[in-house]
């Protein structure tokens, strides 16, 4: 039976101007989407919107003309090929190129290769040839070359609706310095993102020479400079503190998400996976212990976790230096006010005992790091505690850094009150979104007579303004950055400017009159001028190298002066006490969108966050306890597994209700989302989101918690109240359920069974308790089981695997620390598609490769949302089944296995069943609903006459050696089989006439695999023992995941090793997921009784 | 009680029987001829911006393949030469002939020449130029002897049997290295050298792919 669908009337808002998905408002209040849409396809008799019956008929007659019934017959439609007109040096069409690049970041630039093709660029990778992130890159980076193809970007300077031409704009930037000199620049005033480029700097340096008078300040909303003042403090000189986690054996992070929050979070992460992967060589992982309020990347990996308020963070950190300062004997000054700041902490104190005894033990090899967004006393107090655990020129290193120049934004304010300011220019940033609110930046601005924008979005900022100059990206322009250490990184152009924008360094020497002002011979005058660098050669190699070696910030051995760390540390509070009518909110820098500067990304937006698996927005994130006090209660029993859950779900839809926060006399209004591992009573505000003036992408996602954030409180305040109204916002939540149910789908042990039993991670599980899967042949080596055994003596005939390479990957799960590059990573080099949230609420996202996230309590009673879990991070992505179900069952062959061992998706033959998807154990196949690269996201329900076509620019980022795929087809995971196949036939041709064929180990990585920042996959040849695949599979750690339904997956894991502390009270004898499963298996654990008695008694 | 049904109906289901038959063959047939590569693809021969022959340059001049498509032992595409490519020559010889006219234009202003694409792979086709060349298999074995064509003739189907017909027996297919570009040379098979093809295969491991990740991405 037919079901009629009927669309919603369009709101006003659909009506007038574009918009990007239904809006919320609609979604909860129509009925038609509030059910359930059982349906996948909507009845065609509404599709006709928009298309008159005129319109019909032309389109009509030309695809009649197209297709062949006219007078054109059976032959295809005239193509062209364009060659260049005149020859191109380097460039082949059909082979890409590379250049080294790097893009700025807050905190440091990453260093970046970009895969050109034919001056296109469409996908980055870190550079190699810088050795502390070894090629590694992050979600970030990796999203980047998506907003150089954005359709929404800024594409022409304009005042008012003016469009300025290049010529006026010139003009315009001639005149303001023209009026700066006479006056020594009063008046003129430069408001600017932090950049660590030389080049800005010397421009700046001659812009304070040249008009003493002018004021340039530097606004970031996110600061991480605390470490750095605490150091320079502490140390009597400029100085910041980096860290060495691969000497570290010990390390606590507070507050700190060095693994992927803090600057050089790329390199900590790749540091910090050398001390957890020396397992392989028996000795003992590190191991980490985190505190904080929020729950964090860093405090999903750490061995022992404990939840504290923000605001309790000075209090944690004076109650560790306590402990430790006291049994070292050092700075004694501090005792007293180390005392005053820990009391009144709630805290375990076996916890801190038995924590800071550990980070005792091992001097010189332990750290400890607090978040850089913490207040400089909190560092100082981390700094007397390393300074005492002898960390210095160990497990951390100070380096010589340039003190900071710039004025801050608050001096900048006072001087537009003082009415000393007539001639703005705002060069990047965003400070009317994201000042302080205290400020009232929006009503500064709008006082200053004239403000000049210079921004790549027209955004909030630019509509306080009244002339906006569009900016190039970053691969669009020359330029120089400093990488987090230090070195110095080349930024190349892979591109002419698409809208002819100017570059920052490009606009500021116009502004001064410089002589030059194109941005390479900027940036040429800067790197030459530089000692040792050695000319127009010396450039050239620099541009080729990507950078200067060498040029990394110099190490600096200096003596803590006890006088700065009594001082700083008196400015250090007590923890206040919270409660529910008090409470803390923590603001964070959004894991995806950052402080908002990438809004408008839609590979961002997508991607769900790390934790909380929310797209598309960020939600006030309240801790289980609260939410109880609070008395959010799932309204009606909706949820469909046996388990209570205080966030409602239906079917992916999260409903969450919208609360108030206010704080003091401002109110701000978001979903709640109920977070375990959040400290009782503190609300984490992910920042970034709730853009009033962007993209279409950036529009409408989230809301926005700036309007709480003032100058004295950037990181934490206290005091708010939050009120639930009765409004429900849904959101796309992509991974509701948490918890394995018992199954062995993770598998962990801790350091100690580890050492006893290495074979731990096969002990257990289904297949431990089934007959063998490969019967007699289990112990043969593993290039035989992938191609000689019989394949499961299955019914149905399955490919010989004949080839010369047999391909396959292993994940190490106790390396993995679930960052989300590798799901950017591959979403660029697959041209996979963004869907939008309506259609991620409806289940159909399309990652290829997803990181699942499961929370473990131990028991087996999932009825209520834990308070305190241990996090298992899982990559899921397809498998590869040597027995696949899914080919079985296709009725087409579009799925079938090539002779190498991949599961390969023909596109061209797949009708669209969707059998495969439905037989998949893992859940990795992704169905094309829509025609998601060819339709807007609020275009998609049009029916088959409504205007197709992707937009010119976005057309530029799809890779060319993979197919964009269709509507009504299903794709997957391929281990990058374009890569494979370029391999093979590059060594192929290579080899020209001879049989050296094989494609040797490393010669290429997949695209997840290159992005890890911590080396956590590796893939290759099975058949090659030498190979970093083979030698990873032989760890005795090796797993199949589902590998007792014999479909022999070519992706297998290496389990978990977690590292407790048998003193810490939190210890228990296994991983939380092993008790788990364990009392969902065998209720009495497999032991007596009396055991199973004791063992629970210690895990409730 | 009258007759129904008229005498000669008897026969009719035999009569629909047979025109079913006839005409599903037909139609068969005609979808067969019409409606497949080799009668849709084989036989264009696009009206080119240029009237450039094949003919003339590659078979009476001699150039090699490899001068004007420079890329096809490096890359996927074999490339189609640069109005530059046309002028290193063309800038002494027949330099103010009219049927030139649009290369100088091109040189000159920096637009491409519009050249009208012959041979076309579908978009999810990703068929590569260079592993072909360097592992003995010729031009000629996809685009026919283009060294006799006054105008360039899509002359085989390309279809995905036609490709796999060769996959699936290089030996038939493959020629001496020396002979890839020469367009009027055999195959070794072709030439009666048959333990000398499979040596070829054998030695070089020719193991070109048949399963749908060779081509199909």
């Amino acid at each position: 039976m037919k079901r009629h669908f009927e669309h919603p009337a369009p709101s006003e808002r659909e009506l007038h101007g574009p918009r990007y998905w239904r809006s919320l408002e609609e979604l909860a209040q129509t009925p038609g989407f509030q059910e359930h849409v059982a349906r996948e396809f909507p009845e065609g008799a509404s599709q006709l919107d928009g298309v008159d019956r005129r319109h019909f008929f032309k389109i009509m007659a030309a695809s009649f003309a197209l297709g062949g019934v006219g007078l054109a017959g059976c032959r295809r439609p005239e193509a062209h090929i364009l060659p260049y007109s005149r020859s191109v040096e380097r460039v082949v069409p059909g082979l890409p190129l590379y250049f080294a690049t790097a893009m700025p970041s807050r905190g440091g630039a990453v260093p970046l290769i970009a895969e050109t093709h034919q001056g296109r660029p469409t996908k980055l990778e870190g550079n190699p040839s810088y050795q502390p992130y070894g090629g590694a890159t992050n979600l970030m980076a990796q999203a980047a070359v998506l907003d150089l193809y954005d359709p929404d970007r800024a594409t022409a300077s304009t005042r008012g609706r003016a469009v300025l031409g290049a010529a006026q704009v010139n003009d315009l930037l001639a005149s303001i310095g023209r009026a700066a000199d006479g006056s020594d620049g009063a008046g003129l005033a430069f408001l600017a993102e932090e950049s660590t480029s030389l080049t800005r700097r010397e421009l700046v340096r001659t812009l304070r020479r040249k008009w003493p008078k002018a004021i340039w300040a530097e606004y970031e909303p996110v600061d991480v400079h605390a470490p750095q003042r605490a150091a320079t403090a502490v140390y009597g000189r400029p100085a910041l503190p980096v860290y060495r986690f691969a000497a570290a054996r010990r390390i606590l992070a507070l507050d700190a998400d060095f693994l992927a929050g803090e600057p050089g979070a790329i390199a900590y992460a790749r540091d910090h996976a050398k001390s957890r992967r020396v397992i392989a060589d028996g000795q003992e992982p590190s191991r980490l212990y985190a505190a904080e309020s929020r729950f964090t990347i860093t405090g999903s990996n750490a061995d022992h976790r404990i939840r504290v308020a923000s605001s309790a963070i000075p209090a944690f950190a004076a109650a560790i230096g306590l402990r430790v300062l006291t049994q070292k004997g050092r700075f004694p000054e501090l005792q007293a006010e180390l005392e005053r700041i820990a009391a009144g902490l709630e805290v375990d104190s076996q916890w801190l005992d038995s924590c800071a005894q550990d980070l005792l033990q091992n001097p010189r090899r332990s750290v400890v790091v607090a978040g850089s967004d913490h207040a400089p006393e909190v560092h100082a107090i981390v700094l007397a505690i390393n300074e005492a655990l002898e960390a210095p020129g160990h497990t951390m290193d100070l380096v010589a850094v340039e003190p900071p120049e710039a004025s801050t934004l608050r001096d900048l304010a006072a001087a537009i009150r003082g009415g000393n300011v007539r001639t703005l220019v705002v060069l990047g940033g965003n400070p009317v979104y994201n000042a302080p609110a205290d400020l009232d930046w929006a009503t500064l601005q709008r006082s200053v007579p004239e403000v000049i924008r210079y921004g790549y979005y027209v955004d909030e900022t630019s509509s306080e303004a009244q002339v906006h100059l569009h900016a190039t990206h970053f691969l669009e322009s020359w330029g120089d950055a400093r990488a987090a250490d230090g070195t110095i990184l080349a930024i190349q152009p892979m591109i002419l400017p698409l809208f002819s924008a100017l570059s920052e360094i490009e606009v500021l020497a116009r502004i001064l009159g410089d002589e030059i002002t194109d941005g390479y011979g900027l940036v040429f005058r800067t790197i030459t001028g530089l000692a040792g660098v050695g000319g127009e050669k010396g450039f050239q190699q620099f541009l080729h190298d990507g950078l200067l070696s060498g040029t990394a910030f110099r190490k600096l051995s200096a003596t803590a002066r006890p006088a700065a760390l009594a001082e700083l540390t008196r400015r250090a509070q007590p923890a206040p006490a919270l409660s529910r009518s008090h409470l803390e909110v923590r603001f964070v820098a959004d894991s995806k969108v950052d402080d908002g500067r990438y809004a408008n990304n839609g590979w961002l937006q997508e991607c769900p966050e790390p934790i909380t698996k929310i797209a598309w927005d960020n939600a006030i994130q309240v801790s289980p306890r609260l939410a109880k006090e609070l008395g959010i209660e799932a309204p009606s029993s909706l949820i469909q597994v046996a388990r209570k859950n205080a966030n409602v779900f239906t079917r992916g839809k999260q409903a969450a209700p919208v609360a108030e926060i206010r704080l003091g006399d401002r109110i701000i209004k978001g979903p709640v989302h109920i977070q375990p591992g959040l400290a009782n009573y503190t609300l984490v505000l992910p920042l970034g989101y709730g853009r009033r003036v962007t993209g279409r992408i950036g529009r409408g996602a989230g809301f926005d918690a700036y309007p709480l954030r003032t100058l004295g409180a950037p990181t934490y305040a206290t005091g708010a109240t939050l009120e639930i109204t009765r409004e429900v916002y849904l959101l796309a939540n992509t991974q509701e359920h948490w918890a394995m149910e018992g199954r062995d789908i993770v598998r962990e042990a801790n350091y100690g069974e580890h050492i006893q039993d290495p074979h731990w991670a096969n002990s257990f599980g289904m297949e431990h308790h089934s007959p063998p899967i490969y019967g007699a042949d289990q112990d043969a080596p593993l290039a035989e089981k992938v191609t000689r055994t019989p394949r499961g003596n299955s019914l149905y005939e399955h490919p010989e695997f004949t080839g010369i390479h047999q391909w396959g990957m292993s994940i190490d799960l106790n390396t993995c620390i679930g960052c989300n590059a590798c799901v950017i990573a591959c979403q660029a080099e697959n041209n996979i598609p963004i869907v939008g949230k309506d259609q991620v609420l409806r289940g159909r996202e399309m990652h290829w490769i997803r990181l699942d996230r499961y929370y473990a309590t131990g028991s087996t009673d999932n009825t209520e949302i834990p308070e305190d879990p241990q996090v298992a991070i899982q990559p899921m992505a397809c498998q590869h089944c040597e027995t696949a179900p899914c080919e079985t069952v296709c009725p087409v062959n579009a799925t079938v296995h090539d002779e190498e061992g991949l599961n390969v998706m023909a596109y061209n033959r797949c009708v669209g069943t969707r059998y495969c998807a439905n037989n998949c154990p893992y859940k990795v196949r992704r169905f094309n609903f829509f025609d998601w690269q060819q339709r807007a996201r609020d275009q998609l329900y049009l029916g088959p006459l409504a205007p197709k076509g992707m937009p010119e620019l976005l057309k530029m980022v799809q890779n060319p050696d993979v197919t964009v795929r269709m509507r009504g087809v299903m794709e997957k995971c391929t281990y990058c089989v374009q890569r494979i196949q370029q391999a093979k036939i590059a060594q192929k041709v290579k080899a020209g006439p001879s049989d050296d064929v094989k494609v040797r180990d490393g010669t290429f990585q997949v695209a997840c695999q290159q992005a890890c920042p911590t080396e956590a996959i590796a893939f290759g040849d099975l058949l090659d023992p030498a190979s970093a695949v083979s030698q990873a599979k032989s760890d005795t750690r090796t797993y199949n995941v589902l590998g007792y339904l014999n479909v022999r997956p070519r992706t297998t894991y290496l389990g978990r090793v977690r590292n407790p502390n048998p003193a810490m009270p939190d210890y228990r004898d296994l991983p939380l997921t092993r008790l788990e499963y364990r009392n969902a298996n065998t209720p009495s654990g497999g032991r007596t009784p009396v055991q199973a008695l004791l063992s629970n008694g210690r895990t409730s | 009680m009258s007759k129904v049904f008229p005498r000669w109906s008897n026969t009719l289901p035999l009569q629909i029987v047979i025109f079913l038959f006839l005409f599903g063959g037909t139609v068969t047939a005609a979808v067969t001829y019409y409606f497949t590569p080799k009668y849709t693809r084989v036989g264009y021969a696009p009206v080119q911006p240029v009237p450039f022959s094949h003919a003339l340059h590659s078979g009476q001049l001699g150039i090699d393949c490899r001068y004007c498509h420079t890329g096809v032992e490096k890359s996927a595409h074999s490339t189609v030469p640069t109005a530059q490519t046309c002028m290193n020559c063309h800038n002494q010889v027949k330099t103010d002939s009219p049927l030139l006219a649009v290369v100088r234009a091109a040189y000159e202003s920096g637009d491409p020449v519009p050249w009208v694409k012959v041979h076309q792979a579908p978009d999810y086709v990703y068929f590569n130029h260079a592993v072909h060349v360097n592992r003995g298999i010729s031009c000629v074995e996809c685009h026919g002897k283009v060294n006799e064509m006054e105008v360039v003739t899509h002359t085989k189907p390309l279809s995905m049997s036609f490709c796999l017909e060769c996959h699936r027996a290089p030996e038939k297919f493959v020629r001496a290295p020396a002979d890839v570009y020469n367009l009027d040379s055999l195959p070794l098979y072709a030439q009666g050298r048959v333990e000398e093809a499979r040596a070829f295969i054998h030695d070089w491991k020719v193991l070109p792919p048949q399963s749908c990740s060779g081509c199909h991405r």
